[in-house]
């Protein structure tokens, strides 16, 4: 069962094995099945060099006091992460981030199957105009939009005000980017906006591998749309759905741009998220505190992730 | 014992590509930029000779990187002229005010990303913390114009004797005043207010015949902080070496009743919307074009508004406003800050030369009077053989407030480098995530944090 010890002319004896590592007896054994080991040598080392170490450094970094005006960086333990729980504003960044990604997740993937399903099954002409227009968001550069949405979105100029008082509803005129309440979830509609064409893509390509005679079979059995969508077109769109929901938890987590344009973190704290903190916090020279953020929302990405994945995996495999 | 050869192998193989990597890296960095200062060596050593520079000629580009605001109309026409004369093209790059330090330091800390000129606000602790300037600006103390420039715009743009940037501004006709519309303060009965109750009377005056009070630019993220700020001299008068016993660290802000009162007024201005309902979307641009509509009585500006509004508006006249000063805490003393925008010469510039051609070409006594004429913001310049010709109501003013005290941003320590994190923070407490007790508690604890990191003595 076990191959040879790796030795270097192991290492770059061409053979028809592929690679993987094995324990046993408390040494490590390689055995060949595919490829020689070389062949993977340079990526190795771009990897380390340019990800895991910097990853690693990122880490040891969050627990040091590293900052602009000093060149002496000094070990100060978990007193990075003590600051960052024990005050109020970076808390507010945290959550403001959580809320983001949760309700983006939210309406991305709803509003984006409905349109998916709308453009593939439903509407029988002009739907590829129609995708096209609703994906055009996503390739307009995010600092137009900011501009744009910042016009419309004015309390007292923008369109989408005078637009609502010029039809009576006065009433739902509102200050929606500068009132504290309601700012955040301001950013949130103008992001869903951008994002659901490129989210709806990926559903459309999910839908149309799924075969029609399932279709064909379930409508003999006399099941009606409805019948359709839960037992057959939602079981089979679970890996796409996967795909959107990591895609979209990752970018929620990570969500800067589309704060910074819009509201810049504001009013006052109001629509902080990690990385805007983060990005000020670096720009201070706070070095220390900035990566500390940086790592504690790796560990939240990665337990969500993990966790997602496990997840919809099992879903996955129940259907 | 073989894998663990392999290991050692690899390692090293790693090591030594991360040698090469890093061998093929050094030479380009050691010309585009100089080696960060060391603290022990004098500031005029750290930074490039002039003589290591690059020669410049036409074709050669410069980049300008500066706030929104800060380069006025005046400076872009005389740039053209410079690039008539030298053919070196000047590059202005403006960024938005409420981004414009993330962006600097940003781009300072990643080794400048190519600019040649950036703008900063003078004052010896912002050069020094937020700037760095011995280490990111050129020492410019031999040039002939230092000597003709204002000894109080010297003073805050320099370290330990050495000047680092060129300051072209307004810095007495520059104070944050309150400039009002005359007509509407007459239309209404009001004279101009001594205390805050006349004050508050008049705005409650003004919000009852239907005209919005104040015209507060919030949206830029700076302006707000004015208020606060600007008013240093009555929070000394009130508590006489104040500003002392902060930089030595025996006093703090949270707890100051005068600065409490000032911003429980401010507080209470904005709960009453004498700055309108749609304040905090106001922008620091519309303001000529708010006051010449006469839809607001009152912003805090310099003496130049009256100018700028009638050059953009003609059918308004200049003479149809005049200034008092921000009346908070009942204050009545003129304040002034000798610091100002400024420019200065990146150390890692390859431009260097051809900046400092620019600055000269700036600061030449006929370019100077050109700015000021040109300027309608400017009503004076802080150089010396400029002509400069007052307003009626910019004499009435310097008439009125004889006494004059320095703006707290200048006046003490750690204050100005964190001037968009109070705005930050105000911005909340108008909103009422936060107290005013919350907002001096704040100020301190950065104070605090840029004093430890600087290593202040008066912090140890």
């Amino acid at each position: 069962m076990i191959e040879s010890v790796v030795g270097l002319k192991d290492l770059f004896r061409p053979t028809t094995g592929m690679l993987y590592f094995v324990f046993h007896d408390g040494k490590l054994k390689m055995k060949n099945k595919i490829y020689p080991f070389y062949f993977s040598v340079g990526a190795i080392i771009l990897y380390s060099l340019f990800m895991v170490i910097p990853g690693l450094l990122g880490f040891y970094l969050s627990f040091t006091d590293w900052n602009r005006y000093s060149s002496e960086i000094n070990f100060i333990g978990f007193q990075n992460f003590a600051l960052i729980f024990s005050k109020q504003n970076y808390w507010h960044s945290i959550s403001n981030t959580i809320i983001f990604t949760v309700v983006t997740i939210v309406l991305k993937t709803v509003i984006a199957l409905m349109l998916a399903l709308l453009l593939s099954k439903g509407l029988k002409r002009f739907f590829n105009f129609h995708r096209v227009v609703i994906y055009l968001p996503a390739i307009i550069p995010m600092i137009v939009v900011g501009i744009v949405f910042r016009s419309i979105l004015h309390p007292a100029t923008g369109a989408l005000n005078e637009f609502l008082r010029g039809v009576g509803l006065d009433l739902l005129a509102q200050q929606w980017l500068t009132n504290p309440n309601l700012a955040l979830y301001s950013v949130i509609g103008v992001d869903t906006w951008k994002g659901i064409g490129y989210i709806m893509v990926i559903m459309i390509a999910g839908l149309q591998v799924i075969p029609a005679e399932y279709y064909e079979a379930a409508q003999l059995d006399g099941a009606n749309q409805w019948d359709e969508f839960w037992q057959i077109t939602l079981p089979l769109l679970m890996p796409t759905l996967t795909v959107t929901t990591m895609l979209n938890l990752l970018y929620g987590l990570k969500v800067f741009d589309v704060v910074w344009v819009l509201t810049n973190g504001g009013p006052g704290y109001a629509t902080e998220t990690v990385y805007t903190v983060v990005f000020k916090e670096f720009s201070k020279g706070r070095y220390g505190v900035s990566t500390a953020l940086s790592s504690l929302l790796f560990v939240i990405m990665s337990i969500c992730g993990y966790w997602l994945i496990k997840m919809m995996h099992s879903k996955e495999l129940e259907t | 014992m073989k894998s663990k050869n392999m290991l050692l192998k690899l390692l090293s193989l790693m090591i030594v590509f991360g040698v090469l990597i890093t061998a093929c890296g050094a030479p380009a960095t050691a010309t585009e930029a100089p080696a960060p200062a060391k603290t022990d060596e004098p500031a005029a050593t750290e930074a490039p000779a002039a003589t290591e520079a690059p020669a410049f000629g036409p074709g050669t580009t410069i980049t300008y990187i500066a706030s929104q605001d800060w380069v006025r109309d005046a400076e872009q026409e005389l740039a053209k002229k410079f690039e008539t004369e030298t053919g070196v093209h000047v590059d202005f790059q403006i960024i938005p005010s409420d981004q414009y330090f993330n962006v600097l330091e940003t781009k300072l800390e990643a080794g400048g990303e190519g600019i040649d000129i950036f703008g900063g606000q003078s004052g010896k602790t912002d050069i020094k913390l937020q700037l760095n300037v011995e280490k990111n600006a050129v020492p410019l103390t031999d040039q002939e114009w230092v000597k003709r420039m204002n000894p109080l715009s010297v003073e805050q743009i320099s370290l330990d004797g050495i000047t680092y940037g060129l300051t072209i501004w307004d810095t007495i006709g520059g104070s944050w005043v309150i400039v009002y519309n005359k007509k509407a303060f007459a239309d209404n009965g009001i004279s101009v207010p001594k205390t805050y109750a006349e004050f508050a009377t008049a705005c409650q005056t003004l919000q009852d015949a239907g005209v919005t009070p104040i015209y507060e630019p919030f949206a830029d993220g700076w302006h707000h902080v004015l208020w606060f700020l600007e008013m240093g001299p009555v929070y000394e008068a009130a508590n006489p070496g104040l500003a002392d016993a902060l930089n030595a660290n025996k006093a703090t802000f949270a707890g100051n009743p005068t600065m409490l009162t000032a911003l429980n007024q401010l507080k209470e201005m904005y709960d009453k919307g004498y700055f309108g309902t749609d304040a905090l979307s106001n922008e620091f641009a519309n303001t000529e074009a708010s006051m010449a509509e006469g839809k607001y009585a009152m912003t805090v500006n310099n003496f130049g508004l009256p100018s700028q509004i009638h050059k953009a508006y003609p059918d308004v006249p200049e003479d149809n406003f005049g200034f008092f000063v921000i009346p908070l805490a009942d204050n009545q003393i003129w304040n002034v800050n000798p610091a100002a925008p400024s420019k200065f010469i990146y150390s890692g510039s390859k431009n260097i030369e051809a900046a400092k051609a620019y600055f000269e070409f700036l600061t030449r006594p006929e370019n100077l009077q050109f700015m000021l004429d040109n300027e309608a913001r400017f009503a004076m310049l802080n150089f010396e053989g400029v002509k400069a010709e007052l307003t009626t109501d910019q004499q009435a003013f310097i008439d009125t407030y004889k006494k004059q005290g320095t703006v707290y941003q200048t006046a003490v320590n750690y204050v100005n480098p964190q001037w968009m994190d109070v705005g930050q923070v105000l911005t909340a407490m108008f909103t009422g995530a936060v107290t005013p007790e919350d907002v001096l508690a704040e100020t301190d604890q950065r104070r605090t944090d840029m004093a430890i990191s600087a290593g202040d003595e008066a912090w140890k």
